[in-house]
């Protein structure tokens, strides 16, 4: 059974990790929490059903056009109501952040009801349900080396963007310093609205994979992901993304032994519990820098 | 000086004047009922349900002219299916002086949060779909219902349900950790003692769970021959999927909670071989029960649903009451309190309702499951 219930922690940890990547990189350009990201996630997952359901597209190809839709609204969202607040005090952001989250819940809850929703009929391959590997006992379908899969992949190529491609030096340097950066010659905004669209693109990935795997979404889907991710990344680190990897990880696989273990109704107290034992521990998160104090010769 | 007193005293004229004017106003007004359940949010296709019994016995009442000439006027109010939210409707309610009665609420957890205000305020309320056991001694006298309580509902699973017509020894609970669950499961467990049941693990989730596999695991691991899905639709349809993807091949069986057209909705071919208790079932119903199910088939457009039933009766019953009584918070709790035997009953599409010393009422269940995409009856 613990094999299990490590492979249960593993998919529910690849979840958070890519949502919690979201996090962590705007965090790292802008030093804004995007309590927004989980309606990302969740309209992902919405437009996904949208567009299996009205346009008749296969699972896939509604996969990747609603990656891309979310790539947008990360932008939008970005242009829309942080861009103008970029030099307001951090406060005015947060609170910002808040209200889009609770606009676009609310907005999904008008476009598409509130009541939980089943992902149409017959759009998932079939093969999704038959088992693919089988070994001590444990069970693994198609439909969870899919999610593996991309889960690796994503992560894969995000760390390759921000290692090895010129953007993503740019992002690293944003996120160092954004006055030496735009001295630099980059086009600071730029770069801050491609990692949103990254991010974007991220969580809405994780919240198609999720609703298909249960079979269920809902307007309010974003905020309990949303709140898990966000100490996923408070726990690898914020600002790191490879942190946020580990920290996602980490705690899925916490959750589930803890449920499976320990005892279900606290299975929501014992991920937030092992994330306040990291950070009393090591308070900058698991591979978070830990800046000294600079005085501001402004 | 003498100026002061006379505006003093046209003032006070005018105000008695008004005082009146609005007195004959409210004569001639609306009795107004209020309704409570969840009209938005995960569980409001409950509401929906609620809604469309009520409004129906509304027209009909309307249409043949009302209470002694009066019409009936509803006041929605959405609570969510929550206890803060229950509390917060029955404040409005109880403050609304024009609010006679209250039909609701829906889920056990929002009435028990909002009986108190009931009580404080003196408001008569019934309630067409709260199961929980405890309402009763919480409301005072001032809270009816005309569906069966969990007590009955959770014995019966045990005895008729699973050791009888399904015939299986080994349960496994998975219980939301609210008051219907809770209280359905303690129940339930007593009845499991006494019909020589095991149960083999019990595991609490709160609402709005989606991943349910490390608890089936662990649940799984002990071999239970059936699962209760003790709760609501949403999380029992994903319960069911997950338990039958991790290659769970026994029955499930529920009660009252999972009797809706969206749990077959979202586990899909998972579904099957799902029982359920309802308090009210349209095939089993008698010749009322029939005739209102065609009715509502043809009004609403689907098949009709206890909790539309029930509703449909809570709204008649409060009706046969203040025909006699008249709009009194008062005067309507004594009179269904009145209501006590089987002569004295109020005979309805879900049969015959009295109440007891508790607000409770007696009524049988019945089975029904879970074939080809379609709740039929099980026996």
């Amino acid at each position: 059974m613990f094999l299990q219930q490590f492979i249960n922690g593993l998919t529910i940890g690849g979840i958070y990790a890519m949502i919690a990547v979201g996090y962590t990189m705007v965090y790292g350009v802008i030093q804004l929490i995007n309590f927004a990201h989980g309606e990302i996630y969740m309209l992902g997952a919405f437009f996904a059903v949208s567009f299996i359901a009205f346009l008749h597209l296969p699972f896939f190809v509604a996969f990747l056009f609603s990656m891309a839709c979310c790539a947008v609204c990360g932008v939008l969202l970005d242009v829309i109501a942080y861009r103008p607040l970029r030099n307001s005090p951090r406060l005015a952001a947060l609170i910002t952040a808040i209200g889009m989250s609770i606009f676009l819940q609310n907005l999904a809850m008008i476009i598409w009801g509130s009541r939980p929703k089943p992902f149409p009929q017959g759009s998932l391959p079939e093969y999704f349900e038959k088992t693919a590997v089988s070994f001590f006992g444990v069970h693994l379908s198609w439909f969870h080396l899919f999610i593996f899969g991309v889960t690796i992949c994503m992560m894969v190529g995000l760390n390759l963007i921000i290692q090895k491609t010129r953007w993503g030096k740019a992002m690293r340097a944003v996120a160092q310093n954004k006055t030496m950066a735009s001295l630099a010659g980059i086009n600071v905004n730029r770069v801050i609205s491609y990692t949103f669209a990254l991010a974007g693109a991220m969580g809405g990935a994780a919240g198609i994979m999720v609703s298909a795997y249960y079979n269920s979404l809902y307007p309010t889907m974003g905020y309990l992901a949303g709140v898990k991710a966000f100490a996923a990344a408070v726990l690898g680190g914020i600002g790191s993304v490879p942190g946020a990897m580990l920290g996602g990880v980490v705690l899925g696989i916490a959750e589930a032994l803890g449920a499976g273990y320990l005892s279900s109704l606290y299975r929501d107290g014992i991920s937030y519990g092992v994330m306040i034992i990291v950070i009393v521990l090591i308070p900058a998160g698991l591979f978070g820098k830990v800046l000294k104090e600079t005085k501001k010769s402004m | 000086m003498r100026k002061d007193r006379t505006f003093n005293v046209w003032c006070l004229v005018s105000a008695l004047l008004l005082i009146m004017a609005s007195a004959t106003l409210a004569l001639g007004a609306d009795i107004k009922i209020g309704v409570a359940g969840p009209f938005t949010g995960d569980l409001a296709s409950y509401g929906d349900n609620i809604k469309s019994g009520v409004t129906l016995k509304l027209e009909e009442i309307n249409n043949a002219g009302g209470i002694n000439g009066q019409k009936i006027e509803l006041v929605w109010g959405d609570d969510l299916c929550a206890p803060k939210d229950g509390g917060l409707v029955g404040s409005k309610f109880a403050a609304d002086k024009e609010i006679v009665a209250v039909v609701g609420h829906v889920c056990s957890s929002a009435t028990l949060a909002a009986m108190p205000i009931y009580v404080r305020n003196g408001v008569p309320c019934i309630s067409p779909t709260s199961t929980n056991p405890t309402i009763g001694d919480v409301g005072k006298g001032w809270f009816f219902r005309n569906c069966y309580t969990d007590d009955f509902q959770g014995k019966y699973l045990a005895t008729y349900v699973v050791a009888d017509l399904l015939g299986k020894k080994r349960v496994a609970i998975f219980y939301e950790n609210n008051d219907y669950a809770i209280g359905l499961k303690d129940s339930f467990i007593e009845g499991a003692k006494e019909a020589g049941l095991e149960v083999v693990g019990a595991e609490a989730y709160v609402a709005k769970t989606t991943d349910f596999t490390p608890q089936l695991t662990k649940l799984l691991n002990k071999e239970p021959e059936a699962i209760f899905l003790c709760g609501y639709h949403p999380e029992g349809a994903l319960i069911a999927s997950q338990a039958r993807k991790l290659g769970f091949t026994g029955p499930f069986f529920g009660a009252d909670g999972i009797d809706n057209v969206d749990y077959i909705n979202i586990a899909g071919k998972y579904a099957e071989n799902t029982y359920l208790t309802v308090p009210f079932l349209a095939a089993s119903a008698g010749p009322e029960g029939q005739d209102f199910a065609r009715r509502f088939k043809e009004i609403a457009g689907r098949d009709v649903d206890w909790m539309s039933a029930n509703a449909y009766d809570c709204l008649g019953i409060l009706a046969h009451v203040i025909a006699k009584t008249g709009p009194d918070r008062t005067k309507i709790r004594e009179g269904l309190a009145a209501m006590n035997s089987e002569e004295k009953g109020y005979e309805g599409v879900t049969g015959l309702t009295y109440f007891d010393e508790k607000g409770d009422c007696f009524k049988p269940a019945f089975i029904k499951k879970v074939e080809n995409g379609e709740f039929v009856p099980a026996e």
